[in-house]
């Protein structure tokens, strides 16, 4: 340190030059926060794709069912086959009534919904070929 | 993980950066307005009160933030702390690239202006802080910068540098003499007046 004829300033004078550049302290222009927040959406967005991974592939089971069902497209397609099979033998055998109207009343012939839809003549075919000459002759 | 935004707004740094490396944006805004502030104060301290530089130290320290959200464990440090170390390690980068100061060279005041014994502004005191600190070695800078201007703990100042408690209180010691030292050329002018 040079020698110098001022005295030495104190802790407490040094404090008085520490509270003006605390109150004088440079803040990030809105500029400058609205990069960082830009860099924040790319890095989450860049995150956010690369999690989006290809599955990777079944390993193929040995034996025959094993390749009949790689076939058909694995397991959960072979499941799916199952439940719409079963699905179906169940609509057709007990059909309720919300499911009846969606398949426009031809479900389940005796039903209450499918009585109201349609006249017994709409259901059964007639309108044309031999059963419209049959009936003109009635 | 959505947080609702008043559980945000009461949520501790680490909380938000987690919340963040799951994808809320919100958590993200909700830091960069908490922090980029302190980080830019002391990187600007760092080069020399230089904003274009401690702008873009600023936006370099948050991006690193940002790419380590996901990866960030909870309870090993704080936030605050990594920051200060990021920014820190940037600045002393940037400080290398240009010429060291002599520190037995006492700089030449650089506003020449009368100081009027009246009334000193504060803007003065902190324009003459900052030339000061400018020729301080760059971990006395550090230190008596993270003391006395970001108000952080010895214990914190500590982890940033990577030393001890005790290196930290003879950094700032150091430190602050030199301050003095440098300051006291310029009292009058500054208007300090002594009862």
């Amino acid at each position: 340190m040079s020698k110098t004829e001022h005295t030495m300033i104190d802790d407490a004078a040094l404090e008085a030059f520490f509270v003006a550049a605390r109150s004088e302290a440079p803040a990030p222009s809105d500029a400058l926060m609205a990069r960082i927040m830009a860099d924040a959406e790319a890095e989450a967005r860049a995150r956010e794709t690369s999690t989006v991974v290809a599955r990777p592939v079944r390993p193929v089971r040995p034996g025959l069912i094993a390749a009949v069902i790689g076939a058909l497209g694995g397991w959960p397609a072979v499941a799916g086959m199952v439940t719409a099979t079963v699905a179906g033998a169940w609509f057709g055998f007990a059909a309720p009534d919300e499911v009846n109207s969606l398949a426009g009343g031809l479900l389940n012939i005796d039903s209450a919904a499918t009585a109201t839809m349609y006249q017994l003549e709409d259901i059964v075919p007639g309108g044309t070929g031999l059963a419209a000459i049959l009936e003109e002759g009635a | 993980m959505d947080m609702a935004f008043d559980a945000l707004t009461d949520a501790s740094d680490e909380a938000l950066l987690v919340a963040y490396g799951n994808g809320d944006r919100e958590a993200a805004a909700l830091l960069t307005a908490r922090l980029s502030p302190r980080v830019m104060g002391f990187a600007a301290r760092m080069l020399g009160g230089d904003r274009h530089e401690a702008e873009d130290v600023t936006q370099e320290a948050m991006l690193r933030l940002w790419k380590i959200a996901p990866e960030w464990r909870q309870g090993e440090a704080k936030v605050t702390t990594w920051l200060y170390r990021v920014t820190s390690n940037l600045c002393t980068d940037r400080l290398r690239k240009k010429r060291a100061v002599d520190i037995d060279t006492i700089p030449e005041p650089a506003d020449d202006a009368p100081g009027a014994a009246a009334g000193m502004i504060e803007a003065d005191r902190a324009r003459a802080l900052q030339a000061a600190l400018d020729a301080l070695p760059e971990r006395q800078r550090i230190a008596v910068t993270l003391r006395h201007l970001e108000d952080r703990t010895n214990p914190e100042i500590a982890e940033v540098l990577e030393i001890s408690v005790e290196a930290v209180e003879s950094l700032t010691a150091r430190g602050k003499r030199a301050l003095a030292a440098l300051l006291s050329h310029r009292r009058e002018e500054l208007g300090y007046v002594e009862d």
